[in-house]
């Protein structure tokens, strides 16, 4: 069977095109397996994986624990808000006696950039990386493009603009990867602050009116204001922001043309995005979170696949 | 210890047998003969093919004693320096409680006799090294301080840094600052660049420490006086410093000898070793510093030896402490640059021009002077690991690999360290 070369997921930047595209594969596999009356298959019987959680999260976590449950793995879940630091035990220290506990998979979200790559270092366990701090979410990530390339049957030459909050958005960096090893053109947007200062040298665009970038592109991913994520002011008001960096319908049929609307969600109706915009016809949002449970279903199966041992079946 | 080298060549354009292959013998902490040698005294030690040089002085040092001596203290910390090749090291006053009454002074010092690397105390300037209410730098110099600093901590608040550089004046006393613009670094683990952006963290922007420098020129102008600044990193910072040396400024600055080498992009699988402060730059900086030295606008290299303990660097990059240890690895370092810069002009940073700095007095390579030597060979292979480290802490990015060039013997008066 084909395999990933990858032993975890920490990133999109580890990923090669091929594996993206296995990736694809399988989940289409999935998804055509969620549609049918039951849903469950046994792939991943004995297979222990903990849902470890240092930060909030509602939607990411309830998807990894779908699929984790839909392949009939063995499923526990850790959350802890804050990083464990504070707590008085480090994260190793956290990790390994949950994994004395004959854990297989980790599926880690924290605030700190690279702790799942410092975890990589340390432990035996396969890791997926569910989102760290500022830098990589690449589930979302795959689910982005896979919900792309399910609209368009391609993602290669596609014109994908990022709107909002770039600098503390790991959906942005794990976006871009993903977008340009599959061949499509990006574009960043939003107040400059938040715009990293040399994010023109991962050769993506970058515009600063919200309007020229929807004339722009084919798709527009809208990210969420995350103010939990910035220690300081970048922007003036929420009002300000939507006033000038906001999607509302009134921009898009302002627009010549129709474009796709997608957001990693949870959304901030009426500040990043309206609510005729968010539930318009154009917006795949809710298809995103559907192919979510489908790719993490993916990602856990080819990972499995990967442990010494283990062969599992695609069923 | 007595003892005597065989052919070593003098590295050290003062003395008269510079470049040339000698015997040097040493008798009671003196250089007893220097040339070709009949009757050796002590110990002999085949040094062909290795150099000898002044024992070498790092300006910018950090140990944990007090307060943090589990990463370093002051017997382990002199024993990493004299495998290292220094006689001497200044020490930041960044420890628990910070080093700034007389007291503290005189603990620092009090071992010097008993080993081969001597202590030279640098006192904070402001009381726990904070920025806010002055020490008593008189006494302090009085005492023993070479020289004021906040260490890690820059002098952040304009007006103390103005007075402190006017009440200096009455003993010529200088003042080091790391130049770093803290409100600009707030939340930053390293470099402000492309690997910032890949890595997903807030960086710090060259411009946090250049426009420290800029500032402190300034008042420097308006004040008089002397100031030094420690680990300079960016290009832009050589020019400010070149400039204002043109301009007849009393200014003089070091950098970190892994600044020389070591790049942001290493920084890629998240290594907290690399986790430094000032952080590493890109190539254009390292650039620009190797010709900051080459044309003396940088005047001394130093080791920013930095000790952390184990649980303080195997964490998170961002919860992971800043510094990595260094006093082991400057020779490897110099060795590697030796392409780009002469060895004799590296040496003359680690010794007379510190020296002089610092105001303190230039050992000799003369028959009947102090023996302040370091004896080092330029082709020996090794590898620093938990054999060959003396260091109490292994936050070294070098930790681990193959490295080119190794001290062999280091002597200050009485005392020797002979790697054996």
């Amino acid at each position: 069977m084909e395999e990933l070369k990858v032993k975890h997921l920490l990133g999109i930047k580890e990923l090669s095109k091929e594996e993206i595209q296995l990736i694809f594969r399988t989940a289409s596999h999935f998804k055509e397996i969620l549609n049918r009356p039951i849903k469950k298959v046994p792939s991943l019987r004995d297979v222990t994986i903990a849902n470890v959680f240092f930060e909030n999260s509602t939607r990411t976590k309830l998807s990894f624990e779908l699929a984790e449950k839909r392949l009939s793995a063995d499923v526990v879940n850790f959350s802890s808000s804050g990083s464990s630091v504070k707590k008085g035990e480090t994260l190793l220290d956290t990790i390994n006696n949950i994994l004395a506990m004959k854990v297989d998979m980790l599926v880690i979200r924290h605030a700190s950039p690279g702790a799942p790559h410092f975890l990589a270092k340390h432990v035996d366990a396969n890791i997926i990386n569910a989102g760290d701090g500022t830098h990589e979410h690449p589930t979302q990530a795959l689910l982005d493009t896979f919900s792309i390339n399910e609209k368009f049957g391609k993602v290669q030459g596609k014109k994908v603009a990022i709107i909002g909050d770039i600098l503390h958005s790991r959906v942005a960096l794990s976006n871009i990867h993903a977008l340009q090893k599959l061949g499509a053109q990006v574009m960043v947007c939003g107040p400059i602050t938040l715009l990293p200062r040399h994010i023109q040298k991962l050769d993506v665009k970058v515009e600063l009116d919200v309007r020229k970038a929807l004339e722009w592109c084919d798709i527009a991913n809208v990210l969420r204001i995350q103010l939990e994520r910035q220690q300081i002011k970048y922007f003036p008001s929420l009002r300000e922001y939507s006033l000038y960096f906001g999607i509302n319908k009134k921009l898009l049929d302002g627009l010549n043309k129709e474009i796709t609307i997608m957001h990693p969600g949870p959304i901030n109706r009426g500040i990043e995005i309206s609510s005729d915009v968010a539930d318009s016809e154009h917006s795949i949002i809710l298809d995103q979170v559907e192919n979510g449970v489908a790719i993490r279903m993916a990602i856990l199966y080819l990972l499995a696949a990967k442990r010494p041992d283990y062969q599992p079946e695609l069923t | 210890m007595n003892i005597t080298f065989r052919s070593a060549i003098v590295l050290d354009p003062r003395s008269k047998h510079h470049n040339k292959q000698v015997d040097i013998s040493i008798k009671n902490g003196h250089i007893y003969q220097i040339g070709k040698i009949n009757k050796p005294v002590g110990k002999e030690i085949n040094a062909n093919g290795m150099f000898v040089s002044l024992g070498w002085f790092d300006m910018s040092c950090l140990f944990g004693d007090p307060g943090y001596e589990y990463k370093e203290d002051r017997t382990s910390g002199c024993q990493t320096a004299a495998s290292g090749g220094f006689t001497g090291v200044a020490l930041l006053p960044n420890t628990n409680p910070v080093i700034e009454n007389k007291n503290d002074i005189a603990y620092l010092k009090a071992l010097n006799k008993s080993h081969v690397t001597s202590i030279y105390p640098l006192a904070a300037v402001t009381k726990h090294a904070l920025g806010e209410d002055l020490t008593e730098m008189i006494d302090l110099h009085h005492a023993g301080a070479i020289a004021f600093t906040d260490g890690v901590n820059p002098v952040w608040n304009s007006d103390i840094l103005l007075k402190t550089l006017l009440y200096l004046q009455k003993f010529d006393g200088l003042l080091i600052n790391r130049p770093e613009d803290k409100m600009l670094t707030q939340f930053a683990t390293m470099n402000e660049g492309v690997q910032s952006t890949l890595s997903g963290m807030k960086g710090m922007p060259n411009i946090s420490e250049e426009i420290m420098i800029a500032r402190d020129l300034r008042i420097l102008e308006y004040t008089g006086g002397k100031i030094h600044f420690s680990n300079i990193s960016t290009a832009e910072a050589v020019k400010l410093i070149k400039k204002a040396k043109q301009e007849g400024l009393k200014v003089t600055c070091d950098v970190a000898a892994h600044q020389l080498t070591l790049e942001e992009g290493l920084i890629d699988d998240f290594d907290t070793n690399l986790k430094v402060n000032p952080p590493l730059r890109t190539r254009k900086d390292i650039n620009a510093l190797i010709k900051g030295l080459e044309d003396d606008t940088i005047d001394a290299i130093v080791s920013a030896h930095r000790p952390q303990d184990e649980e303080s660097k195997k964490a998170e990059f961002d919860q992971a402490e800043f510094g990595q240890t260094g006093l082991q690895t400057v020779l490897p370092i110099l060795i590697q640059l030796s392409n780009k810069l002469s060895l004799e002009k590296m040496i003359e940073k680690l010794t007379i021009s510190p020296c002089k700095i610092l105001g303190l007095e230039v050992p000799e390579i003369k028959k009947g002077a102090q023996a302040n030597l370091t004896v080092f060979d330029p082709k020996a292979k090794w590898v620093l690991d938990e054999y060959t480290n003396h260091s109490k802490s292994v936050n070294s990015w070098y930790f681990g690999k193959e490295l080119t060039g190794r001290v062999v013997a280091t002597v200050n008066g009485e005392n020797t360290y002979i790697l054996s």
